[in-house]
């Protein structure tokens, strides 16, 4: 970096007549502020920055930007000019830097590549705002921003009284006519015994002071003839900086919302534990409508009916707030008939259930009553391993290492009824992936075997569930019993 | 309602999965590819679209056909290779497995998946109720309602110019979004300020995007509104509802203009996704639960639809225009698996146009999709009067249109560039297209949304 004309009151013309080998090889266009590092520094008092037309014409007064062109115009004049020869040699690159000592372009590794950038900049950042748009009145020092701004000025930006910023005529009105902000300012307005009316169409600006311009009328609000409503008028347009925003873009997350999203997602890529949790309560969702007439007749009721009615009844406290995870299987249990609770039928279940949902039962009382019957989702299938699928030694997982025991032997019976599965260890390793967490029990999926020949996929609930197709009434077993331990624990947990 | 949400902060120990969740998910994800294993992602054909439009019209074909042992196969394949958080043909394909499930649930051929259905109910995405302010930004994200908006406010402009006092009936999905841009563009392009009679069906149905504001407030704020553009501006609820044909509103409209005929007022029926809601042929309404609805109509025929006789309704009323706006598609036919490759074929578009405005986990987006399945699962799991998404394609509303008399309206070139330039705020991959007299909106080429503009007045 060649720092020889850094000095601070160094002109332009000066600094002209360098000659340095230009750098052969063309670089991209530079960066702004990342000036090559062979290019020659120059640094420019401010008031040559701010200076409009310094070459003056000592005849008529006339200035121009560029001495070239008062030679051209001193011709006129029959006065002695000179033009300078184009330097057979390629001149050197220049760059400039800002003489505010505070900038970062005050330091030459920062200097900007041309002379209009370097007075722009300068004018922008430390200049004086002079140029000010009559609609909106916000000032510019550069007066091209202030054209380029006139022109788009009430199209581009708008800003709502709530502080919320639109770039879009048509969002910002249609956001403007249900905000808050245009009530409380209309009922301000009313107060006040302003016309009802003017609180912020331009058009309505005009009209009092009697031009009828036809252009559609800007949405700002200002109307600075209009008292009364002005209050609501420093707002626009402004800074683009987002207020703090009662806006609803904004993304916030929830935790609550979120959870069945997440849980799905985990469990549906899938591992070994998830699919030992789902099979169970597949399993026993099959066992009991497959197998024992006293089962089905339970469960047959429906949840639908259950849970509505549960939904329009009492909402019991038990009903632990919405984070009881696990249990799926719990509410197998308490059809079953195994619920701790110990006491009989509805009653029994109603207490029972709510703990099922894996996400939130008060959600799912919710949902319960808005649909009916609408029973969806995707998640059904998914949400159902989240809870193995957390590694975390917790009770829970224990707990459904616990459960996976016995059914895992009844689910190898239900391979044997008939299902179309190779079983090979082989194979349930492979498909287990891992293994590890539950011991060789678990090896009950293998009847992912199944799932491979219906065209294969990494293992999850669903395989266990057809399964269970077959291998029902073991499974009930299984799973009515671990359910109900479960149960117990639960409510112990949470009470 | 608002109790069930509040519920107090559940103990520790019962936190303890959701916390560790994120953790589990990165795990999941390493040790996803497992040794020899194919991954969804190496599943190749089965990742694609073709295949799992595929699969989902088996499955389809085994829960209709009683076959629980397939429609579990399928349903388990599917589960792994549509994730809910994967691409978007993933995310459809995740959509549709619920709603098989759904169905299945719902007429009963699995029972254990009924059971199942049923317990996770509080898994299913549930539908936001949207705030207004909401709302308002969340239609503003896309073109797909835009489009329906900027055209028909075009053509309502030009056929209303000249009237005195403007009768806009708003049939609208959107609980009057396109109003505010309306009675802006009514209040400054308009010479002479004329009055502005809103009237809205206060529908009884709840159909996604659900709004937390009633009508009756919803109006308040837009006669302020009007107010404040210089606009008188009358409002008025009359709770009506698709599944009967709007028979009350047509009846209230019909009174008024016997007795007042529409002198100097120009009645403007705006239809913004609203009349597919309007139960047409395919649906034999049982009149043992629902008393005749057809009562309400004079011409009353076993023959005809509510969806015809409502529109020959309209023209009756002598509408200055009638702007229909709707999705390009058919829901209609009584086939599932028709309907099924017809919703899988169409509902691609909203899960593919979503990443382009609005960020993977974000709320909106979540509610965004949310709405989408809601379709999926109205069009899939549902049947008789509760399957109220039965979108007819264009050229059948044109059909409809003319057989009840209207006679079309070509959209300005000025309404056009307004479209375009409303498009051009949006990104690359929309486009618009003419169709003789009519507009459609397109994604990546193909249609999304048409805009029609009718008028009952006889040809000369």
């Amino acid at each position: 970096m060649n720092d020889s004309t850094a000095s601070g009151e160094a002109s332009v013309s000066s600094s002209g007549n360098q000659t340095v080998p230009p750098k052969p090889t063309k670089k991209k266009r530079n960066l702004p502020g990342m000036p090559d590092p062979d290019a020659e520094v120059i640094a420019l008092s401010p008031k040559t920055l701010l200076a409009t037309n310094r070459f003056i014409c000592e005849i008529c007064s006339k200035g121009f930007q560029r001495d070239q062109n008062l030679q051209l115009h001193r011709r006129g004049h029959n006065l002695p000019w000179k033009l300078r020869q184009r330097s057979s040699k390629e001149v050197r690159k220049r760059v400039y830097v800002c003489p505010e000592l505070s900038c970062v372009h005050h330091h030459p590794s920062r200097a900007l590549g041309d002379l209009t950038g370097i007075k722009k900049h300068f004018c922008r950042k430390h200049g004086e705002k002079k140029w000010k748009c009559d609609k909106c009145s916000k000032k510019y020092a550069v007066q091209s921003d202030w054209k380029a701004h006139s022109k788009i000025c009430g199209t581009r930006e708008y800003k709502c009284d709530c502080g919320t910023l639109f770039s879009r005529r048509d969002s910002f009105i249609t956001h403007r006519a249900f905000c808050d902000a245009l009530a409380e300012e209309s009922a301000k307005a009313q107060t006040v015994v302003a016309p009802p009316t003017v609180d912020e169409d331009p058009k309505l600006q005009t009209v009092a002071s009697s031009s009828p311009p036809p252009p559609p009328p800007q949405p700002q609000p200002p109307s600075p003839t209009l008292p009364p409503v002005v209050l609501s008028s420093d707002l626009p347009i402004q800074s683009p900086e987002l207020p703090e925003n009662p806006n609803p873009k904004q993304i916030i997350e929830d935790t609550h919302a979120t959870t069945g999203l997440t849980g799905s997602c985990s469990s549906s890529s899938g591992s070994s534990s998830n699919g030992s949790t789902r099979s169970s309560v597949f399993a026993s969702l099959f066992a009991s409508s497959t197998s024992s007439a006293s089962l089905q007749q339970q469960q047959t009721p429906g949840f639908t009916d259950l849970i509505r009615a549960m939904a329009r009844s009492e909402r019991t406290p038990e009903m632990p707030s919405s984070s009881s995870m696990e249990p799926i299987s719990l509410c197998l249990a308490t059809n079953h008939g195994s619920s701790i609770f110990g006491t009989a039928g509805q009653e029994r279940r109603q207490y029972a259930l709510p703990p099922q949902p894996a996400m939130s039962a008060t959600a799912l009382l919710q949902k319960a009553a808005q649909m009916g019957t609408a029973a969806t989702n995707a998640s059904l299938l998914r949400g159902l391993g989240i809870v193995s699928s957390s590694s975390s030694s917790s009770g829970q997982q224990e707990w459904s290492r616990q459960r996976i025991e016995p059914e895992s032997a009844s689910l190898a019976a239900g391979l044997g009824l008939g299902l179309p599965c190779d079983g090979g260890s082989g194979l349930k390793e492979l498909m287990m992936g891992t293994p590890s967490m539950f011991g060789p029990k678990q090896t009950t999926l293998d009847l992912f075997g199944l799932g491979m020949a219906a065209g294969g996929g990494p293992p999850s609930g669903l395989s266990a569930l057809m399964t269970s197709i077959g291998g029902g009434l073991d499974l009930a077993a299984a799973a009515s019993f671990g359910g109900g331990e479960f149960t117990g624990k639960d409510t112990g947990r949470s009470s | 309602m608002m109790q069930f949400t509040e519920t107090p902060p559940p103990p520790l120990h019962q936190i303890a999965p959701f916390t560790s969740l994120p953790m589990n998910k990165n795990q999941i994800h390493h040790t996803r590819p497992w040794p020899g294993f194919p991954t969804s992602k190496d599943l190749g054909s089965f990742g694609d679209a073709n295949c799992m439009e595929q699969l989902l019209v088996h499955c389809a074909n085994a829960i209709d056909n009683n076959d629980a042992t397939l429609a579990q196969q399928i349903l388990w394949v599917l589960n792994n290779i549509a994730q809910p958080d994967g691409d978007s043909n993933q995310r459809l394909t995740c959509g549709f497995l619920r709603a098989l499930i759904a169905r299945a649930a719902r007429c009963g051929t699995c029972k254990m998946l009924a059971a199942m259905a049923n317990a996770h109910t509080n898994l299913s995405i549930e539908t936001h109720k949207f705030s207004i302010i909401e709302l308002a930004s969340f239609v503003d994200l896309t073109p797909w309602h835009r489009f329906g908006f900027t055209a028909a406010n075009a053509a309502i402009l030009e056929a209303v110019e000249g009237y005195s006092t403007i009768h806009i009936v708003d049939l609208s999905l959107t609980h009057c979004m396109q109003i505010p841009t309306l009675i802006d563009a009514i209040a400054s392009r308009l010479e002479v300020p004329p009055l502005v009679k809103l009237t809205v069906a206060g529908a009884t149905e709840d159909v996604p995007p659900m709004l937390d504001l009633s009508y009756e407030e919803l109006g308040t704020k837009l006669v302020n509104f009007a107010r404040s553009r210089n606009l008188m501006m009358e409002f008025r609820v009359i709770p009506s509802s698709s599944s009967d044909g709007f028979s009350s509103l047509i009846e209230q409209l019909r009174a008024q203009h016997l007795v007042h005929g529409n002198n100097g007022e120009a009645l403007v029926i705006n239809c913004h996704m609203m009349l597919h809601y309007i139960p047409e042929e395919t649906l034999t309404v049982v009149s043992n639960t629902n008393p005749t609805p057809f009562l309400s109509f004079e011409t009353c025929s076993s023959s005809s639809s509510l969806r015809t006789m409502f529109l020959k309704a309209l023209w009756s009323l002598d509408p200055t225009i009638v702007v229909l706006v709707d999705e390009d598609a058919d829901f209609t036919s009584n086939n599932l698996v028709c309907r099924l490759r017809s919703a899988f074929n169409y509902l691609w578009i909203p899960y593919d146009t979503v990443d382009t405005f609005l960020p993977r986990g974000s709320k909106q987006r979540q509610w965004y999709e949310a709405d989408i399945c809601w379709k999926i699962e109205n069009v899939i799991a549902h049947e008789g009067l509760q399957r109220v998404e039965r979108l007819e394609p264009k050229n059948r509303w044109v059909q409809r249109m003319r057989d009840a008399n209207f006679r079309g309206i070509t959209f300005s070139e000025d309404a056009i560039s307004e479209v375009k330039s409303m498009l051009d705020e949006h990104a690359a991959g929309w486009g618009l297209k003419r169709e003789e007299e009519d507009l459609v909106l397109t994604w990546k080429g193909h249609n999304v949304v048409f805009a029609t503009a009718w008028s009952s007045a006889e040809v000369t």
